[in-house]
């Protein structure tokens, strides 16, 4: 995409802005399932590791995205934001050493077309960039608009990462995995393969109550729950979850550690799990440091977002002191 | 021949504000898997459309350092990571992300005006023509009087290239001499010298006309075989024939040794019977060294007194008709002519009678001293300097093209040694002046020079001439080879006016002193630890130093020359006059040679056969008989008439 976009609206009469909201640096919660059906066990116990063999792939490919979105101008007080997203599927084989092997990247603008002068709507509509509109209501002012921009820039991510990850699922070799950075829940083709995982680091969602839930939570390291089946909520496909804990909690936080594995709904994936979450566990070498979520963070999937940022566009970000007033000179 | 294939890319400019590109430097990385090592040769290109209408940038330069890192932000991490246990630090199932950076110094950029950063370009391996024009060797390669001569192979990875001294700037007139450090036992100053010699004599070009090479064998049989060959390995040949060189020992190899105290066997290494004939004796009589006298003498005895003596005895006495004011004449040209002049002066200020203590205005005392100091020379340096008798030389003034010249003066005393390096640089220096010496250009190589021309101690005459050398040899042609273990131990002057700087292995703490200061960490290590045939290459086109690789010299090494050579013990005196003679004359008998000398003096026996050697008469065993004269036979004392006493002797004893 050419970066003349955001020139052309600008030359239309665009007033300039430099503003990248604090929370672009990271994603929200999406919408999770409250609620659990045993599977493994008739109530969520606790399962250690000790002994379970790790599962050993010969190849496995991390899939993340990123996403990186500023206002760069405003018509009116209506903010037009360029976004960036992108994903990456890294996989690792037996030297060790992960490798690109798809990528995929999508710059949009997000505003309200019909608050837009004719001028400026003309200007953005000419250089064809895509555009996502955000919702009248939204647009009134920031503090609404902002916010709905970035759930956007979200979803545009969400569905940019599904289409790679379905690409590769389909030249997925016979002992190659796919783990995915969220939820498999999004994506039917995911959701349902039997050699693809989704590793969540968020748990915003809550399965359990009462004695589960203290357990689910209070996990001790290297121990894994009994897997449960998400209660199915809108769109999301079934499948089968556990919690994981990676490193001791106690002395930091309940979530300190903690992982949810998603995989496919299928009587093996219990058998799986242990041998699943031993890989895993395995995987916390090395730190993803230094990312302040290192403690859930897989270093592989660390990688993927490395590399994707390396390569993603200087000026969506931040520079330091980008927004003091400009010298009269 | 250059090979102008170009490599493909192996890294990438970076630059950050803690380490930016400058004009002289900058930073590349590279796969973890690469060729790029410190000393290669890179070419940066600018990426096009980063100057509209404009050819690119093309920056030369040579890696200086290299740096490796992951993207652990702490050791602590890799430890909590693997709990503890270094082993399963390596079993992780992925290895951290980790860059190879290389810091290069700019050797050339091309356009040169501007002098800019070096641009964030894609980084290439140097090619033979990149290596050229980064070395600026391009100016000396080409044109209608190239001056190039093959001094190694850079290499790197799969890529090697030749590199090339320029001859104006390595044998004069633009600059001169080359220096070679490293440590001893690794085969690399004298080999290397060796190497650059036959290269030298093949490629000097021919409109700077004929080059000769004196060397001085300083230590064991180092230099006694260049004439024979030594043996290659098919890598050496391979590196010969992509340098264009021709690996042969040299043609012309012409050696001098002096003799040892019995002043007939020839104090050298080469003296198997099928080697010894080509050694030329190197003798010198009161002429060769009275003109030297400050070499020999201490500084202390050099008082101006002495001096003056000495310079009256050599423009008014030596060689010519002398009167000594007591009624004897002379003709001093022997020590033992000189020592009878002295007994002269002696008995005649002794028995003159009231003529008081001084003799043509020198005192006595002044006298004794410089005769004592003089007449020790010949003990201190028997068989270099002869008593009597006529000298053997070096053939001035019919220096041959391309020809070595061996100066064998490993068993020599020090004094010895300094004598024969004085005279000998001293006469070439004369006849370069002269322009009369055969050659136009003459390589003087010196090893250990740290003892001929040491950074401290006392202003010696070596050192004196080799400062002289150094700062002003390069307008006459005469150029120093210099090699020593240690370079911050030789004069700074001497080094300093090295126009071309090798080194080979250094000692580490010979590299923590200053003199090394510009070189990188990483440069340093690497020539602690240079294999053999490895070389660091330091030339006035190059504004870096530069690694090479050689092929070992085409000649026999000196340790090999004695196994396959190995030295004849000396001879008995007479056997030792038949074999000079034999040398001589083929048809010379020994036993008859056996029975001339039978019983006669062996001094005699010495200056007939000096005589003879210089003489190199037809019959050479008849000039022998005639310079050693008739034999006087021995006549039985006459028997005395006895006189009987005029009283007989009585018992009593009173």
């Amino acid at each position: 995409m050419p970066r003349s976009w955001v020139d052309a609206i600008l030359a239309a009469g665009v007033v300039p802005a430099s503003y990248v909201p604090d929370a672009s640096v990271g994603r929200t919660d999406l919408e999770e399932f409250t609620g659990a059906e045993p599977v493994e066990d008739p109530e969520l116990r606790v399962h250690s590791l000790a002994g379970a063999q790790p599962l050993a792939p010969a190849a496995v490919g991390f899939l993340d995205g990123i996403e990186q979105w500023r206002v760069v101008g405003y018509a009116g007080v209506t903010p037009i934001v360029r976004a960036y997203v992108a994903a990456a599927i890294r996989l690792r084989g037996a030297d060790r050493r992960p490798h690109t092997v798809a990528e995929d990247a999508d710059e949009l603008a997000i505003t309200r077309l019909d608050r837009l002068p004719a001028a400026v709507r003309g200007a953005l509509e000419g250089t064809g960039v895509r555009v996502v509109e955000i919702s009248a209501d939204d647009a009134g002012q920031p503090a609404r608009a902002l916010p709905a921009a970035r759930i956007e820039v979200q979803k545009a991510r969400a569905a940019l990462e599904r289409r790679l990850a379905e690409r590769r699922l389909e030249a997925l070799g016979s002992d190659e995995w796919l783990v995915v950075d969220g939820v498999l829940s999004d994506s039917a083709a995911l959701s349902a393969h039997p050699r693809a995982l989704g590793v969540v680091k968020s748990h915003g969602a809550q399965y359990f109550t009462g004695p589960e839930l203290e357990r689910a939570l209070t996990l001790p390291a290297v121990h894994r729950t009994s897997v449960f089946r998400p209660k199915r909520r809108g769109a999301r496909r079934e499948i089968h979850s556990w919690y994981l804990r990676l490193w001791p909690w106690e002395g930091n936080d309940l979530l300190y550690g903690l992982l949810r594995v998603e995989a496919r709904a299928h009587p093996d994936t219990g058998a799986l799990a242990p041998r699943i979450s031993a890989w895993l566990v395995d995987e916390r070498a090395p730190l993803a440091t230094p990312d302040r979520r290192w403690d859930r963070l897989l270093y592989p999937i660390h990688d993927v977002e490395t590399y994707l940022r390396a390569r993603a566009p200087r000026d969506l970000i931040p520079y330091p002191a980008s927004r003091l007033p400009r010298t009269g000179s | 021949m250059i090979d102008r294939r170009d490599p493909p890319p192996v890294g990438r400019v970076v630059a950050t504000e803690q380490k930016p590109a400058t004009p002289h430097q900058f930073h590349f990385w590279t796969a973890n898997e690469t060729t790029i090592g410190i000393g290669a040769i890179v070419r940066v290109e600018e990426e096009p459309g980063n100057r509209k209408g404009e050819a690119g940038k093309v920056v030369y330069g040579v890696v200086t350092d290299g740096f490796a890192y992951s993207d652990l932000a702490t050791p602590l991490h890799d430890v909590v990571g693997a709990e503890g246990d270094p082993a399963r630090a390596a079993e992780s199932p992925t290895v951290r992300q980790e860059i190879r950076l290389w810091t290069a110094a700019v050797l050339r950029q091309k356009p040169e005006e501007p002098l800019q950063p070096v641009p964030l370009g894609q980084v290439h391996v140097a090619s033979d023509v990149d290596v050229a024009q980064a070395l600026r060797m391009d100016t000396y390669l080409g044109g209608a009087e190239p001056t190039a001569i093959p001094v190694g192979l850079y290499t790197s990875g799969a890529l090697e290239a030749p590199v090339y001294l320029d001859a104006d700037f390595l044998l004069g007139p633009e600059a001169a001499h080359l220096n070679i450090s490293g440590v001893s036992g690794l085969a690399t100053k004298t080999s290397a010298a060796e190497f650059l010699l036959g290269s030298i004599f093949q490629h000097f070009p021919a409109h700077k006309g004929r080059i000769a090479a004196v060397c001085f064998n300083v230590k064991g049989p180092d230099l006694c075989f260049l004439d024979q060959p030594g043996a290659l390995e098919d890598e050496d040949r391979r590196r010969y024939e992509r340098l264009a060189v021709r690996p042969q020992p040299f043609d012309r190899v012409r050696y001098y040794a002096p003799f040892k105290a019995d002043g007939v066997n020839l104090n050298t290494l080469r003296t198997h019977p099928d080697l010894v004939g080509d050694v030329e004796p190197l003798v010198w009589g009161l002429r060769e060294v009275l003109d030297y006298a400050e070499v020999l003498l201490n500084r202390d005895d050099i008082d101006a007194k002495a001096d003056a003596f000495i310079d009256f005895l050599s423009d008014r006495v030596v060689d010519k008709d002398f009167d000594d004011g007591f009624g004897g004449a002379h003709r001093v040209v022997t020590f033992a002519d000189l020592e009878r002049l002295f007994r002269s002066i002696f008995d005649g200020l002794e028995l003159g009678g009231g003529r008081g203590d001084t003799w043509r205005t020198h005192h006595i005392a002044t006298i004794r001293k410089v005769r004592n100091r003089l007449s020790n020379i010949s003990t201190r340096a028997k068989g270099l300097v002869t008593d009597d008798g006529p000298s053997n030389d070096l053939p001035w003034g019919r220096f041959e093209d391309r020809a070595v010249y061996v100066v064998d003066v490993a068993n020599v005393d020090p004094l010895g040694q300094d004598l024969v390096f004085a005279r000998v640089v001293s006469k070439l220096r004369e006849h370069l002046e002269r322009r009369d010496l055969g050659v136009e250009a003459v390589v003087v190589f010196v090893d250990e020079l740290n003892k001929y021309a040491p950074a401290d101690g006392p202003e010696t005459y070596v050192k004196k001439m080799l400062l002289d050398i150094s700062e002003r040899g390069r307008y006459l042609g005469l150029v120093l080879f210099g090699a020593e273990q240690f370079r911050s131990q030789v004069h700074r002057r001497v080094v300093g006016n090295a126009g071309t700087i090798v080194f080979g292995r250094m000692d580490s703490d010979e590299l923590a002193t200053p003199g090394y200061q510009v070189l990188s960490p990483a440069t340093k290590i690497k020539l602690a630890t240079l294999p053999i045939g490895e070389l660091m290459v330091r030339h006035p086109h190059f504004t870096q130093p530069i690694f090479v690789r050689f092929p070992r010299p085409a000649v026999l090494r000196g340790r090999d020359g004695v196994e396959r050579f190995p030295p004849a013990a000396d001879l008995p005196f007479e056997d030792a006059v038949v074999r000079q003679l034999v040398k001589l004359d083929r048809r010379v008998r020994p036993n008859l040679v056996k029975d001339l000398i039978a019983d006669r003096r062996e001094e005699d026996v010495r200056r007939a056969l000096a005589h003879t050697r210089q003489i190199r008469p037809q019959d050479a065993l008849a000039h022998f008989r005639k310079q050693l004269g008739g034999r006087v036979a021995a006549a039985p004392a006459a028997a005395r008439e006895s006189v009987a006493p005029l009283n007989p002797i009585s018992d009593d004893p009173y």
